[in-house]
């Protein structure tokens, strides 16, 4: 690596250290505690995947370039400058983790390994060796929010074709603009995916709840985070801030995709709106009695997106939800808050078949927990847990249905 | 031998202390330094009042206890022992009349603490030998270690001597001439030179002093900024 | 039936995100430079995503096609 970029890598590297950052750097007692908590690590056997590993891998470079102790004595902390190879080692060691942060609930300090692997990744970012498909993914979404007004009329035609399914499905609750886009004064602002199946069911619930809504143009997805660049992270959240002012909304609505969530909520900060995720609004009109609904045959488990429950606090809201759509509720063991992650975190779910195998293999005790909840469907919250999980589905042939909260809630919708 | 004992016993014995402090505080100040990132960090659920539960995190450490009781048990003995002891040396120093309002011979335990505080650095060394507490650890993990079991062990010699095999060349108030001659600035070591135990004294002056001075530069930081990271966990 | 002329069918109906713009970018790879594929997507997303995607990737979107609530794209490889 030649010393100019070297340079401007420690200088990255520099740019992260805040003080959470170096308490997290500098505490953790490498007591192991945290190793069997990590999914990969549960499931592989691979010590490579223990959290306290992969924070080493930075950890390492930080104490050689950072720290008294690694400038004057490495060998006691294994200190390694930052080279090619020790690139190498934090592209593996960053995009193998998926931020569920299950390893901090087992820490005595609560050392946060996404934080660190961060770093990691701003590095990969730095020396332009990120994972490509994540990196053109976020420029899609950058180049979509530069390009908005040529683009609105294609997307307004496939909006109004979708509505056509919304009112053969919801005919009673769709009212005169199923819908609606570019509504000034709205109360909400509903942030969706590329995908219909993220736009009709909650279309059905906004309009059977009688809210008064409008359709992003963007979808809420923030693959900047993914990559863990800050710089496009912040350019593709704003996309959804200047629409949102622009309509003066009060709510902004997101999805059911936890990234996006936990993004949208962490850096919006100082709005004059709040964010909400589409799981704390349902609950609201179910709690206000705004919608109708009926009971749904079968037995239910529930599986807790890390970004919304572990990292957002978003527990009871599911819960209430599927209390009121559903006689057969099962609770995954032992308990939500140490919930397995899905496996399909921090962009390995959009790095798609390039990451299956590692995926599958790393979510085996994913598998092994829907297995024993004993439920026929998996409910979740988030497009990519959906998707990792209707892959562990099949991988492991577990012969369970695996369904969006939300499609549930509108398919249980009822006029009476 | 005797240039030895009282380049160990007094200069270092200062340096270490300097060091330890001097270095505690600019490791301290170089933290609060740094920006703040400012994000909610927390893992939820949380509970209110978030400082009372990041304090409970930190010194009764539920985590631990919750998946590995065992290694809880070890961790409980061995700072609570470390605590005791150190509330002993205090005691060594000068009285201190409101830690004897429950009245007890200096160093609680009569030599059992340190011979517990032994085994359980055993079983945390045992720990690192096998994988995959071994693939986490690094040089620095099994010096400290050993520094602590070295300073134990000497010291602990000291007290066995004492309480159970009757050897008192040396009684308290040797110690006590000693250190309080340290703190006034006085420096004499002439209450502790020249006995039977004045090598054990030496090696665990020794190694407490390397200890004291590895503090602000390792993980052992850790009794400090467990505070401040559990807060930040507990939003 | 479109009369546009196309060396390969990309299927990318009902997928969930981001697949179809990640099955785009790796499908057009698998045709020569200046070949066209034809992309079949029900994602009104995709309607502002493949413009935005050709742009970012330098490729040529020569025409949009919609039938019975499915839209194609044909797109040329340019590099
Ligand atoms: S549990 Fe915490 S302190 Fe222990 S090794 Fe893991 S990150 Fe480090
Ligand atoms: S955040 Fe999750 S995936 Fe990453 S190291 Fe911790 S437990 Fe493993």
């Amino acid at each position: 690596m030649e010393a100019s970029v070297r340079d401007e890598l420690l200088r990255l590297f520099g740019s992260k250290l805040t003080r959470e950052m170096v308490l997290n750097l500098e505490t953790c007692s490498r007591c192991g505690l945290c190793t069997p908590a990590c999914h990969a690590y549960a499931s592989l056997s691979q010590p490579r995947y223990a959290p306290a590993y992969r924070a080493e891998v930075v950890r390492r470079v930080y104490k050689r370039h950072f720290t008294a102790q690694g400038r004057l004595l490495p060998a006691l902390g294994e200190a390694k400058p930052l080279t090619d190879a020790a690139l190498e080692e934090l592209r593996e060691a960053a995009y193998s983790c998926t931020g569920c942060r299950r390893c901090m609930v087992c820490c005595p300090f609560g050392v946060d390994t996404q934080q660190i692997l961060s770093i990691a990744k701003l590095l990969l970012v730095g020396a332009q060796a990120e994972p490509e498909i994540l990196a053109m993914l976020a420029d899609v979404s950058i180049a979509k929010g530069e390009n908005i007004d040529a683009l609105k009329a294609g997307f307004l035609e496939g909006v109004k074709r979708l509505e056509a399914k919304v009112v053969e499905r919801w005919r009673v609750q769709a009212g005169a603009t199923p819908i609606p886009t570019e509504v000034e004064g709205a109360d909400m602002l509903y942030v969706a995916l590329a995908g219909a199946h993220s736009i009709i069911p909650a279309a059905a619930v906004f309009n059977a709840a009688g809210e008064n809504w409008s359709l992003s143009f963007f979808e809420a997805v923030n693959f900047g985070a993914f990559v863990g660049d800050p710089a496009k992270t912040r350019r593709i959240l704003d996309r959804i801030v200047h629409e949102a002012r622009r309509l003066g909304v009060k709510e902004v609505c997101i999805c059911e995709c936890g990234t996006a969530v936990r993004v949208a909520k962490q850096l919006s900060g100082g709005q004059p709106f709040r964010v909400v995720s589409l799981t704390e609004v349902h609950a609201r009109y179910l709690r206000e009695g705004r919608i109708r609904v009926k009971k749904l045959p079968g037995s239910f488990t529930y599986h807790d997106p890390c970004q919304i429950a572990r990292n957002g606090g978003v527990y009871d809201e599911p819960r209430l939800i599927l209390g009121s759509i559903v006689e057969d509720f099962r609770e995954m063991s032992p308990d939500p808050r140490y919930n397995w992650c899905c496996g399909g975190g921090g962009g390995l779910v959009a790095m798609g078949e390039e990451t299956l195998d590692f995926r599958m293999r790393s979510s085996r005790v994913k598998a092994d927990q829907m297995r024993e909840s004993g439920a026929d469907v998996v409910v979740t919250a988030c497009e990519n847990c959906h998707t990792q999980l209707d892959n562990i589905n099949t991988h492991y042939g577990l012969g369970k249905d695996v369904k969006f909260l939300s499609s549930l809630l509108a398919e249980a919708l009822t006029d009476r | 031998m005797a240039t030895l004992t009282y380049i160990v016993l007094v200069p270092m014995t200062y340096l270490a202390v300097g060091v330890f402090a001097a270095g505690t505080l600019w490791r301290l100040a170089g933290l609060l330094r740094r920006p703040r990132l400012g994000l909610p960090l927390a893992v939820y659920p949380t509970q209110k009042p978030g400082w009372a539960y990041a304090l409970a995190d930190a010194l009764l450490l539920p985590t631990v206890l919750r998946h590995n009781p065992v290694l809880w048990v070890a961790l409980a003995l061995f700072h609570l022992g470390l605590l005791a002891l150190v509330l002993g040396h205090l005691e060594l120093v000068a009285d201190i009349p409101p830690l004897q309002a429950v009245p007890h011979a200096i160093f609680l335990g009569k030599g059992a603490v340190g011979l517990a505080m032994l085994l359980c650095l055993l079983y945390f060394f045992s720990r690192r030998l096998v994988s995959p507490t071994k693939d986490l650890s690094v040089p620095e993990d099994y010096l400290l270690l050993a520094l602590f079991f070295l300073t134990v062990l000497f010291g602990s010699q000291m007290d066995w001597a004492r309480n159970w095999y009757d050897y008192s060349t040396m009684s308290v108030n040797d110690y006590r001439a000693y250190l309080w001659s340290l703190v006034t600035l006085r420096p004499s070591i002439a209450s502790v030179d020249g006995t039977g135990h004045t090598f054990m004294l030496v090696a665990h002056v020794l190694c407490a002093d390397l200890l004291l001075m590895a503090f602000p530069f390792t993980k052992l930081m850790h009794a400090i900024f467990t505070f401040a990271l559990n807060r930040i966990r507990r939003g | 039936m479109s009369a546009m002329e196309f060396a390969k069918e990309i299927d990318l109906r009902n997928l969930p995100c981001p697949m179809p713009v990640v099955k785009i970018s790796k499908g057009i790879k698998e045709v020569a430079v200046g070949q066209v594929v034809k992309a079949v997507t029900t994602d009104p997303g995709a309607l502002t995503d493949f413009p935005a995607w050709a742009k970012t990737s330098g490729h040529q979107i020569l025409e949009t096609e919609e039938a019975g609530g499915e839209v194609s794209f044909f797109i040329k490889r340019l590099k």
